[in-house]
């Protein structure tokens, strides 16, 4: 008969390496899906994210330029397709992109759209107006800047994302 | 601002600043000429949508004043004349009209405030982008006529 000694193996070793193993695995398939669970936010902004592309880099000038942009939105129990405005310009390196939705009662405004303002947004309804940076022109009903949206450059396309206040 | 409560609470709030309503006109008929109604519909409630959208902050999108085709001018036209009794009543300073109906043409005189009548446009064989266009090229040549009808109410 072979003693204990012989083997390369002793049974308590093996015993040991298969529990750890198995343990090891059990472990795992655990802590896993809670640590998946703690950094999911950090993997979901590395995906492209709700930006969406609305214009080449090269179609931009100094004067803003009306851009529009659709994607979908589910509300409820529809989903529609939901149609957005920019105005679009570039000064330098920066890229501007305004929203269009007059800060005091939410109508459309235009670029340069009345002679007796030039180079300003002027809203149809009732006379408010904005200076190019989308700052609101005292003494005219809206009380705060255009909203301005999240701009993100890649490979000469630029995408936008949610238009945020300015204040 | 639109027919729903979300809008109708501001409008409620700001209502000196929105003084204009906005009334589609759409005929319904359940014979021949049924395609005929539905383009119209579907067409007047996107070019309806789209004003609404630019003038959010002036304008509400009422109900549509919907009517039979068989009804006779002169009768319709004294039903949506009690509209616009009842909108002037509450504060409503202007009224716009839009349809693809023609018919209107002929009461348009005694209607009194805008009537904007347009061509109807088979949006249903175009695809996404170029119906965009063709709307957005519409809407362009509306703002002016109602910021036209707004300076000479004043």
């Amino acid at each position: 008969m072979v003693s204990e000694k012989d083997h390369n193996v002793s049974r308590r070793q093996f015993l040991t390496y298969t529990l750890t193993g198995v343990g090891g695995f059990m472990a795992a398939g655990m802590i896993l899906p809670m640590a998946r669970f703690a950094i999911d936010p950090v993997l979901q902004a590395g995906a492209a994210g709700d930006m969406t592309a609305v214009a080449d880099v090269s179609d931009l000038t100094e004067q803003p330029q009306r851009f529009d942009f659709s994607y979908e939105q589910k509300d409820a129990w529809y989903t529609s397709e939901v149609t957005e405005t920019a105005w679009i310009y570039q000064e330098g390196d920066e890229i501007v992109a305004l929203s269009p939705t007059c800060t005091h009662l939410g109508c459309t405004v235009n670029w340069d759209a009345n002679e007796d303002y030039p180079d300003q947004f002027f809203c149809p309804c009732h006379g408010g107006r904005f200076e190019k940076d989308g700052k609101n022109i005292e003494g005219t009903p809206p009380t705060e800047p255009l909203h301005k949206y999240e701009v993100e450059v890649q490979d000469g396309t630029v995408y936008l994302g949610k238009a945020e206040p300015q204040i | 601002m639109k027919w729903i409560t979300n809008d109708i609470a501001s409008f409620i709030q700001e209502r000196k600043y929105i003084d204009t309503a906005l009334v589609p006109l759409l005929p319904v008929t359940f014979g021949s000429g049924v395609r005929q109604s539905a383009a119209m519909n579907e067409f007047i409630s996107i070019i309806s949508d789209e004003l609404e959208r630019q003038f959010k902050g002036r304008m509400l999108l009422v109900p549509p004043f919907t009517y039979l085709e068989t009804e006779d001018i002169h009768q319709r036209k004294e039903r949506l004349l009690e509209w616009a009794a009842e909108m002037k009543k509450e504060g409503t300073a202007h009224i716009i009209y839009i349809t693809a109906d023609s018919e209107w043409k002929k009461a348009e005189q005694s209607l009194g405030d805008l009537l904007v009548w347009m061509p109807l446009v088979p949006l249903e064989n175009m695809d996404m982008e170029y119906k965009r266009q063709v709307v957005s090229e519409q809407i362009k040549q509306l703002i002016p006529l109602i910021m036209e009808k707004w300076k000479m109410d004043t």
